[in-house]
Parts: structure tokens; sequence; C-alpha cells
């Protein structure tokens, strides 16, 4: 990351290496142990992350610490911090998994026929917000959205934007939206009546600097649906199912120690992955608690992490439907693979004890 | 460079060239006409081969015949079509704010730096200052100056059109020679004068030239403006649809952008040439 000169050379290198490998062996070997999944070598792989490296990727850090994705054979794992064009990244390879949500990856494979698959969600209840200050704005209701001015990030969140008010039948014309960009400082300017954040990060941190706040929860109003979803391309999906389920044992096994150490997990985002961000303790200690609620659901106790239920899978696409995206769960979804590996390895299932 | 010779060879052009006649107005509008399909054609090679050589992905990278059929095949292009006419006004409208305040800004300001060097060491340095920050980086400072409205819009577009068109304009106007500004001198006339009646009309191409090398300027100006600052228009289209994933139809907002500021740079020359042709043609009579 702070050499990309001489990390791309690495990368061409252990490709080079890697292809070299392949050719010699003509790929008999490797298909066989890549079969029984333990000491299979998958080279490098990089996730585009939605998000800068914050305690929103506690599991992904400690898989990457606590070498879980050394031991499921991956060389390297690269986090590509976000926000970004994730469904672009991953449908053209350039990234090998990305972590997006229900609506925007839905939206993708419904008006560009995306090659893409979620096949696992962190966040069974997504933390978007519009965020307002209890003294200023003050938006609690989605009729309060009206004459207002909002603040909203170009791109997937101004698809779920769009979203809101079409699930709460405001008039688009009403609200006067204007581009921000992810620093909640026009909020605090007064420029801005609401803006669009995430419950566990801006909130928070527009809080511990002494405001009051209201969030309008877009789960809360009409638009539940799966967040922080891992999705790969149908193409990795039919070509290297096996390399999938070790990444998913990996993010498992992460996640399993991220939800049972939240400490831990604020101290590896400040210090470790997201030292060069200067992240407050604070605040991402008080996500790292929070976001627990949101990966470990009653549902989720029962199936395990990651796994999205029946039922939550229906919600998603149905919040889709309502904001006029027509995509099925079998377009969207495909468990198959999680499913799987949790019946292959049921301890990948458990909840580790007082979470 | 290939701006700056232009300006300086047409200076002497408007003294020298009596031989144009009536007659060309057709032949500069039918080498305007060809130099537009050129200008297509090297597009079309470049969008096409470079997608080629640099392997980009058909899920990203679309060419010529996606965007046609999302303009004018599927099913709901008209629809389409209505909404990019729709985005491509209202950039069309930004740019010729942004154009105009450019503009004025620029004739104002040379003609200030010609009369006065007072004004030409006060300003240059700053419009040197200007141009140098990227428009990106100041404008957080703009918005917050100017809000979100057209103000911020004149003033974004302004900066990007104002520095070449300044420069191309002071040369016109120095143009003069010392001959001819010392002729005025002896019967009495001012720097004013000089100005009025010499350094404006000999300033002429120089003028046409910055117009037409400020129209590509005033859609950069308006597109970054729309981005950054009022949200509408292709500027934000196009970003809201990067992010978005949806490629087809950025590749179609960039198309039609890009037609759009052609069209118009074209358009600009054929009126530079026609204006320097009748300038001509009334000295000659």
């Amino acid at each position: 990351m702070k050499n990309p000169v001489h990390s791309r050379r690495l990368k061409l290198t252990t490709f080079s290496a890697i292809a070299l490998l392949a050719l010699t062996s003509c790929g008999g070997e490797n298909s066989a142990s890549a079969e029984d999944g333990e000491d299979a070598s998958y080279g490098d792989i990089n996730i585009a992350l939605s998000w800068v490296e914050n305690a929103e990727f506690a599991g992904e850090f400690f898989a990457q610490e606590n070498g879980y994705y050394e031991e499921a054979g991956f060389e390297t794992v690269e986090f590509i911090p976000g926000p970004g064009p994730i469904e672009n990244m991953v449908a053209s390879g350039e990234a090998t998994f990305g972590t997006s949500n229900a609506v925007a990856t839905g939206e993708v494979i419904a008006e560009e026929d995306a090659p893409l698959k979620i096949v696992g969600a962190k966040y069974q209840r997504n933390p978007f917000t519009i965020l307002s200050l209890a003294d200023e704005g003050n938006i609690a209701s989605p009729s309060d959205l009206e004459g207002k001015t909002i603040g909203v990030q170009a791109g997937g969140n101004e698809a779920l934007f769009e979203a809101l008010l079409e699930v709460n039948d405001i008039d688009p014309e009403s609200v006067e939206m204007v581009p921000v960009e992810y620093d909640p400082a026009p909020l605090l300017d007064g420029e801005v009546d609401g803006f669009f954040a995430y419950v566990i990060n801006e909130s928070i941190t527009v809080e511990l600097m002494g405001h009051e706040v209201t969030d309008l929860m877009l789960s809360e109003n009409g638009l539940p649906f799966v967040a922080e979803a891992l999705i790969t391309s149908e193409q990795m999906i039919e070509e290297d199912p096996e390399l999938i389920k070790s990444f998913l044992e990996a993010e498992l096994q992460g996640w399993q120690d991220a939800v049972s150490d939240p400490e831990e997990a604020a101290r590896l985002a400040v210090e470790e992955y997201g030292a060069h961000l200067d992240l407050e303790m604070d605040k991402e200690l008080r996500q790292a608690e929070i976001q627990v609620d949101l990966v470990v659901t009653d549902e989720v106790r029962e199936n395990g992490l990651l796994t999205i239920s029946e039922d939550l899978q229906a919600e998603s696409v149905d919040s889709l439907e309502r904001a006029g995206v027509d995509v099925t769960a079998e377009e969207l979804f495909d468990l198959s693979l999680l499913e799987e590996l949790l019946e292959e390895k049921p301890e990948l299932a458990e909840i580790p004890d007082g979470v | 460079m290939v701006e700056g010779s232009r300006v300086m060879s047409a200076a002497p052009v408007v003294q020298a060239s009596r031989g144009v006649r009536a007659g060309s107005l057709t032949r500069t509008a039918l080498s305007t006409l060809g130099n537009t399909a050129i200008m297509l054609a090297v597009i079309l090679v470049l969008w096409v081969g470079l997608l080629e050589v640099f392997d980009v992905s058909d899920f990203v990278g679309k060419g010529p015949l996606d965007v046609y059929e999302h303009l004018f095949l599927e099913e709901d292009a008209a629809a389409i079509r209505a909404e990019m006419w729709g985005l491509a006004a209202v950039t069309l409208r930004d740019a010729a704010i942004g154009f105009t305040a450019g503009m004025i800004a620029a004739v104002v300001i040379a003609v200030g730096i010609v009369m006065s060097r007072v004004v030409e060491s006060a300003v240059m340095p700053l419009a040197m200052i200007v141009r140098s920050v990227p428009l990106v980086a100041l404008a957080p400072l703009i918005i917050l100056a100017l809000g979100r409205g057209t103000a911020v819009v004149a003033a974004m577009g302004g900066i990007v059109v104002l520095f070449p068109a300044l420069v191309t304009i002071v040369f016109g106007l120095r143009s003069v020679t010392p001959q001819i500004r010392d002729v005025v001198t002896v019967y009495g006339g001012s720097t004013w004068d000089i100005l009025r009646k010499v350094a404006a009309p000999s300033a002429l191409p120089a003028f046409f030239s910055a117009v037409r090398i400020s129209v590509p300027g005033a859609f950069t100006g308006a597109l970054l403006a729309q981005w950054l600052a009022t949200g509408e228009g292709i500027g934000y289209a196009v970003v809201s649809a990067v992010s978005r994933s949806q490629n087809t139809r950025v590749w179609a907002l960039v198309v039609v952008i890009t037609l759009i500021s052609l069209v118009l740079y074209m358009l600009a020359q054929l009126v530079e040439n026609l204006v320097l042709q009748h300038y001509d043609m009334a000295k000659d009579a």
C-alpha cells in the first residue's frame, strides 16, 4: 500500500511465479489438493471494501491478523479501501470479492445484467440512516424530509435515498438533494438539514462531538435489507467454488473473533489497518460494540454468521421491488456454498460464548 | 504552443491576406465539416482501439455499438434520449454561464492590463495562482463562499475559461506595432484611443481564438461545478452513474457531452474564420 510500484512489481512477480507453477504442474496436483480444501493455494486475492479500513471490517482484520486467510490457502489478501464502484470492480475481475449491500448490488444486477451474486452478509440489518441534528433538522419520520435539504453521496447511497423517497411516497421534487462527500461537515455547518450516513459511523462521530442526533433509519422506514454483503462474480462461483468456500471459512473465523472482542476489533482498526486514517478510538470501539447487534441476530444464532435466511432474502428483494428494481432472490443471492461449508464444518456456525 | 503560433500568425494574416474572396465561405464551411469528420473518426478509432489494447472487461468498457443500442434500440431508448437531452440542456446552460463570466472577465482584465502595468502586476499572479491550484481543491472554498447556485457555476466555469482567454486576448491587444501606436500618439490620441482604434480591431483574431479555445474549457468548468456543487446535469449524472456501475449510461453520457462540445468548438472555429474573412473584406472595401 505504501509503495504501490513495489507492490505491483511484487504482484507481477508472484503472478508469473504462480503462472509458471501452474504451467509446469499442468494443474493435476493443484486440483487434487484443492479438493481436500486444506493445503490448497489460491495465491493472491483482494477485497473491495465498501468503506475505509475502520471497525466495520473487524472480521476481515482478525482473519488477516490471526492468519485465517493464510490457513485457508491465500497467500495475500489485499484490502482495497472504499468507497468506490464495488460492483464494477468485482464484475470486471479487478477485485475478487467486494462488500456491498443488497439494494446497490440488486440494482446493478437488474439494470446492467452484472454477473454477480451475494454469497453471504455480515450486517443482517442495514445501518443506513438520514442523520440530522436534533435541534436543527430533526428528521424523525419520512414526512419530515419534505422541504429539507439532504446531503447524499453520489452512487449507491443516492439509489438508496431515491428508494427511501419512493417507498414512503414522498415527491422527490419536495426534497432538495445535494451532492456531498462522506465528511458530515455540511451537516454541522448547517449547509444541509440531513445527511446520508451509517448509524454506526457518522452518527457516532457527530454524537461524540457533543451534538444530539436524530436518525431516520432506512431499515425501519420501508427498506430493510442486508448490508456489508460479500459479493463475487458468477464466473468465480462456477470456476472456483472451493476458493469461495475457503474465503468464507476465513471470514467466519474472523467474524467469530470480531463479535466476541470489540475492543481488539477497535484496536486493530485504529492502530493497525486504519493507522493512516487517524481514527478515534472512542468512536471505533462504540462502532465495534454496536455492530455486533447488526451481525448477530436470532436467526444468525440459529444458522451461523454471514447466513441470510430465506425471509431476509425475501425482505431484501421486497425492498428492491418497492424501490422499483425488479430482481429475484435467485438472481441476487447464492448461499449454497456457505451452506455447504457450514454442513461440512458445523463448528464454523457457532457463535462464541457470551455474545 | 499551437494556439500561440496561431495567434502570432493571425495578426499578419489580417493585413496580408487580401486574396480571400466571398466564394471561400462555402470552402470554410466545408473544411470545418471535414475537420469534424476527421475528429470523429479519430475518436472512434481511439475508443475501440484503446478498449482492445488494454483488454478492458466487456462489463465496464462499452463500445460505440453498445452506446448506439442504449440510445436508439432499447425499449426505453426514447425516454433515455429525452433524459439525456434534459441533462445536456442543463450542462449547456451552465457552460454558457461559465463561458460568459470567464470571457467578460478576461476582456475587462485584458483591457486593464494593457492600459496599466499596475493592473498587470496585481492581477497576473492571482490569475496564475487560481489557474495552478486544481479546481477540485478550490471547490470546497468556492462552495462555502458562494453556495451551490448559479454563482458557483459562474465562478468555476469562469476560472477555467479566464486564464487562457486572458493570455490570448492580452497578446492580441499588444500586437499593435510601435509605429502605429506612434501615429495615433502624434495625432494627439490617448492610450484609450490606441486601444479603441487600433488595438481592439487587431486583437479580433486573438479574441476569436480565445472564444474557440474557451468552449471546451467552459464545459470542463460546468461539469466540475455540477459534479462538486450543484448535483445537476451531465457532470453529476456521469459521476453518479459510475459509482452505480451503470456503465452503458456512463459511456452514453460521455458521448453526448463530447459531441456537443465538439460541435460547438467547430461552430466557434467557423465563426472565427468567417468573421476574420469579413474583417478582411471590410478592409478591402
